[in-house]
C-alpha cells in the first residue's frame, strides 16, 4: 500500500477508497441520536457555534446556500428563515441515515419549503458552477478523504463574492485547556457515546479524527491553496472550535 | 485572529436578549406587526464603553435578528457610552435624546426612532399564553396576579422615586425643591434687571454730570 493511497480514519491508515464507507458506518450508527448527542458533548454550545456561523454568512433574503455534510439540518433550517422564498436552501449529505433524520425532523418542523435534500459527496459536488451565494459545512470537513479536492469543488460551485464557511473542532490556543480536552475527548466521549447510542466507537474516532484535523493555520493555508481569498478564522471556546471563512474572487 | 471576546460567549449574549425580546413582542401583537415595517432595516449600535457592537435587524416576521457581525449595508449607526444608550431607550422623546445626548448617529435616523417607539410601547399581553398553557380559569387568575405585580412593580418605582425625591428636597435638604430652585433662578434674574438698570441710571447720571461741568 503506497502512502499516496492511504488516508486516516481516526488514528487509523486506511485505503482511501475505503474511508467513506467507513465513515458512513459511523454516522449510520449515530444518526437517530445525533441531536442528543451534540447537546451532551458540547452543553449546548454547538447552537452558539452555529449561530456565530450563520453571522458570519451574511446570508440575507434571497439568496442559495448549500449546507454542505448538513446532518440534522440546524444550519439549513435557519438559512431557509433567513432566505425566505425568494431564497433557497440545499441541505446535503454524503450518508442518506443523516440525511433522512434531517429531512423528518425539517419537515416536522415545518420547513417543508424551500429547502432541497440532495445526497451529495463534498469532493464531486452535483451541481453548476456559480449557483450558490453561500456555502457552509459544519463538523464535515474532517470526515471527508480528500479535503483539497473537497474545497476546489466547493470553490466552483460558489458564485464569483459568495462565502465558504467551514466550522470544524480545532486546536485549544491553551496547553492546560488542551489537556482537559484531551482527557475528556478520549475518557468522557467514548463513555457518553457507549451509554446513548450504545456506540463508544463512533465517538472513539470523533475523538481522534478531531485530532488529526489539520489546526487553524494549516486549514487557512489550505483553503487559500483551493483558491480561495480574503481567508480568515475565529476562534471559538478557547481553539476547541474554529470558523473559517474564505470568498470566491 | 484572535476576537476580543470569545464569539461563542458574545453569541451567547445576543441569543439571551434575542429570545428575551422576541418573546416579549409574541406577547405584544402590536408591536411585532409595526416592527415587521422595518423589515430590511438594519441598525447598528457601537458601545464604546465597555467596547462592543450590536446589529439589529427586524424580520418581516415582527421579529429581531440580534447579530455581532454585518458586514452588509446599515440603515443607522449609533455610537457612544452605554449609558447614552441607556438613556435613549427609556426616553420619552428620544428625537429630542438622540439631538441632545452625546451619541454620534449616522445614517437614517427616522427607522432608529421608529423602532425606539414600537419597542417602548410593549404592552405585554399575559392572558393569551397562559391561558392556552394552563386553560381558562387558572389562566385567566394568574394573568391577572402579573398584570397586577406588573403593574405594583411601576407604582412602586413611581411612588419610591417620589419619596426619594422628597426625603432629599424635604427631609435632609441636600438638594433644594425644583420650585424653590426656580424662585431663586427668578430672584437672580430680577437682581440681574435691576443692577442693569441702575447702572444705566448711573450712566446717564454721570453724562448729565459731565455735561453740566
Amino acid at each position: 500500500m503506497s502512502e499516496k493511497d492511504t488516508t486516516h480514519f481516526g488514528y487509523r491508515e486506511v485505503e482511501k477508497n475505503s474511508k467513506a464507507d467507513l465513515v458512513a458506518g459511523v454516522f449510520h450508527s449515530v444518526a437517530a441520536r445525533y441531536d442528543l448527542m451534540n447537546d451532551l458533548m458540547s452543553g449546548g454550545v454547538h447552537r452558539l457555534w452555529k449561530r456565530f456561523t450563520i453571522e458570519l454568512s451574511g446570508v440575507r433574503k434571497g439568496n442559495a446556500v448549500l449546507d454542505l455534510a448538513g446532518g440534522t439540518g440546524d444550519l439549513a433550517a435557519r438559512f431557509a428563515d433567513i432566505v425566505g422564498d425568494t431564497g433557497n436552501v440545499v441541505l446535503a449529505d454524503i450518508n442518506e441515515s443523516m440525511l433522512q433524520v434531517g429531512r423528518d425532523k425539517l419537515l416536522d418542523g415545518g420547513h417543508a419549503r424551500g429547502i432541497d435534500f440532495v445526497q451529495a459527496d463534498a469532493q464531486d459536488l452535483p451541481f453548476p458552477d456559480d449557483s450558490f451565494d453561500c456555502i457552509s459545512i459544519a463538523f464535515g470537513l474532517r470526515n471527508v478523504t480528500d479535503k483539497d479536492r473537497a474545497l476546489r469543488s466547493m470553490l466552483r460551485v460558489l458564485k464569483p463574492g459568495g462565502r465558504l464557511l467551514v466550522l470544524e473542532f480545532s486546536k485549544p490556543g491553551n496547553e492546560l485547556l488542551n489537556k482537559a480536552y484531551d482527557t475528556y475527548s478520549f475518557r468522557v466521549l467514548p463513555l457518553m457515546g457507549k451509554l446513548v447510542t450504545q456506540d463508544s466507537e463512533s465517538y472513539q474516532y470523533l475523538a481522534e479524527s478531531i485530532r488529526m484535523h489539520p489546526d487553524q493555520e494549516t486549514l487557512l493555508g489550505m483553503m487559500e491553496d483551493a483558491g480561495f481569498t480574503r481567508c480568515e478564522y475565529h476562534n471559538m471556546t478557547g481553539g476547541i472550535v474554529a470558523v473559517h471563512r474564505g470568498i470566491k474572487a | 485572529m484572535t476576537d476580543l471576546i470569545d464569539p461563542a460567549l458574545h453569541t451567547a449574549g445576543l441569543a439571551a436578549l434575542e429570545g428575551a425580546l422576541n418573546r416579549a413582542l409574541a406577547l405584544a401583537p402590536t408591536g411585532s406587526n409595526q416592527l415587521s415595517e422595518l423589515e430590511g432595516d438594519v441598525f447598528a449600535l457601537e458601545c464604546t464603553t465597555p467596547s462592543f457592537i450590536v446589529y439589529l435587524a427586524p424580520t418581516d416576521e415582527g421579529r429581531v435578528r440580534f447579530m455581532g457581525v454585518h458586514d452588509g449595508p446599515v440603515t443607522t449607526r449609533v455610537r457612544g457610552g452605554a449609558s447614552d444608550f441607556a438613556a435613549l431607550a427609556t426616553s420619552d422623546d428620544p428625537t429630542a435624546t438622540l439631538i441632545n445626548s452625546p451619541l454620534e448617529l449616522s445614517g437614517d435616523s427616522g427607522p432608529l426612532i421608529r423602532l425606539q417607539q414600537i419597542l417602548g410601547q410593549l404592552d405585554l399581553d399575559w392572558e393569551a399564553p397562559l391561558v392556552t398553557a394552563l386553560g381558562d380559569v387558572p389562566g385567566h387568575q394568574l394573568a391577572q396576579v402579573l398584570r397586577a405585580g406588573f403593574s405594583w412593580g411601576r407604582e412602586t418605582g413611581f411612588s419610591l422615586t417620589r419619596q426619594l425625591d422628597e426625603f432629599i428636597h424635604e427631609e435632609a435638604r441636600l438638594s433644594p425643591p425644583r420650585l424653590e430652585l426656580e424662585d431663586f433662578y427668578r430672584d437672580v434674574q430680577d437682581l440681574g434687571l435691576q443692577v442693569d438698570r441702575l447702572a444705566s441710571r448711573l450712566a446717564r447720571a454721570r453724562r448729565r454730570l459731565d455735561e453740566l461741568s
